[in-house]
């Protein structure tokens, strides 16, 4: 042995699954809509000193953020356990996605559309790991409706990218995110995994 | 004293800095790739049977949460400590043989469409 690895065979097999997107687009709030246990939260409240980094423009009341690893676990029968990891949204936290990526399933990057451009950069990192995701774009109350195509051009999204519309807040509609997910990783091994990217015209 | 003691509220956090319990280490001792999903347990083995008054409090929580497979995520969670002392502490019981790492699959190896089914039957099934 040596190198502290047991024979022992493992009770379950732990996957990952990354909710992305921007500062307040809600991945905290679909974290804990779906999981066994609530997620671990590490935030800190914004003082003065973060208004200046931390955009709050449009985003209501929140006055806290999230600042490391916010997850939550869903037990899917005896041997596999998913875990939702929610990546910190600030770019200066970005240091940490490569680390959280390593050997995720997929993503469900979160948008805002009062705040589209917060997600931009979870939507380049991802295509650039080619990491299957999705877009999902969390119906605030409050904000305004606007049409899948317009958001998917505003987003330059490839045509198998899916996008849809969520409620973080609501069980049913977070699954329903997720089972997309799934479906798009599965669709991407079967055959049209072997396809080769094509350049967008 | 500036006024209004802020440094004093129950929610100002931890007194001792994160990496005080590990000694001031930050990079763990034993080559182990302790991922946040690498899942661990305890050996059975006593830990350092050569002095074992070398284990912290904090190595004596992670070995009484170690009875059962466990994330290195969630014990980190439940021992509310940051991830990087964890692994820490968790490298100082693997090298001493008290907690060992459990092989999931091997390396690099993508989840297959087996289990992917099943994550997507349990989805469908809450």
């Amino acid at each position: 042995m040596g190198s502290g690895h047991s024979d022992t065979a493992a009770a379950f097999t732990a996957h990952k699954i990354l909710i992305a997107g921007g500062f307040g687009s809600g991945k905290t709030t679909l974290v804990g809509a779906i999981s066994e246990v609530r997620p671990l939260r590490t935030e800190e409240t914004l003082t003065t000193a973060s208004v200046g980094l931390d955009d709050l423009s449009g985003i209501g009341t929140k006055t806290t953020t999230t600042v490391a690893l916010d997850f939550g676990r869903i037990t899917i029968g005896s041997r596999v356990v998913l875990y939702l990891f929610g990546l910190p949204g600030q770019e200066r936290f970005s240091f940490m996605w490569d680390e959280l990526s390593y050997g995720a399933l997929g993503v469900v990057i979160l948008a805002d559309v009062r705040r589209l451009s917060d997600c931009f950069p979870s939507v380049n990192y991802f295509e650039r790991q080619r990491l299957p995701f999705v877009v999902a774009i969390n119906c605030f109350d409050d904000a305004p409706r606007y049409d899948t195509e317009e958001v998917r051009l505003a987003l330059d999204l490839d045509s198998d990218v899916p996008l849809v519309l969520c409620d973080a807040r609501d069980l049913s509609s977070v699954k329903q995110v997720l089972i997309t997910l799934v479906e798009t990783i599965a669709a991407r091994r079967s055959g049209v995994a072997s396809r080769t990217v094509t350049p967008r015209t | 004293m500036p006024p209004g003691d802020k440094w004093r509220r129950r929610d100002s956090g931890p007194v001792v800095r994160p990496y005080a319990v590990t000694g001031g280490r930050t990079e763990p001792a034993a080559d182990e790739m302790l991922d946040l999903l690498t899942v661990v347990v305890g050996t059975g083995q006593p830990a350092a049977a050569d002095d074992p008054a070398r284990l912290t409090p904090e190595h004596r929580k992670i070995l009484s949460l170690c009875g059962q497979q466990i994330t290195v995520a969630d014990l980190a969670a439940d021992i509310a400590l940051p991830l990087g002392v964890v692994r820490v502490l968790l490298a100082d019981l693997i090298l001493q043989g008290a907690i060992t790492v459990v092989r999931q699959r091997p390396a690099g190896q993508r989840t297959g469409n087996d289990v992917l089914q099943e994550i997507l039957n349990g989805l469908r099934a809450l």
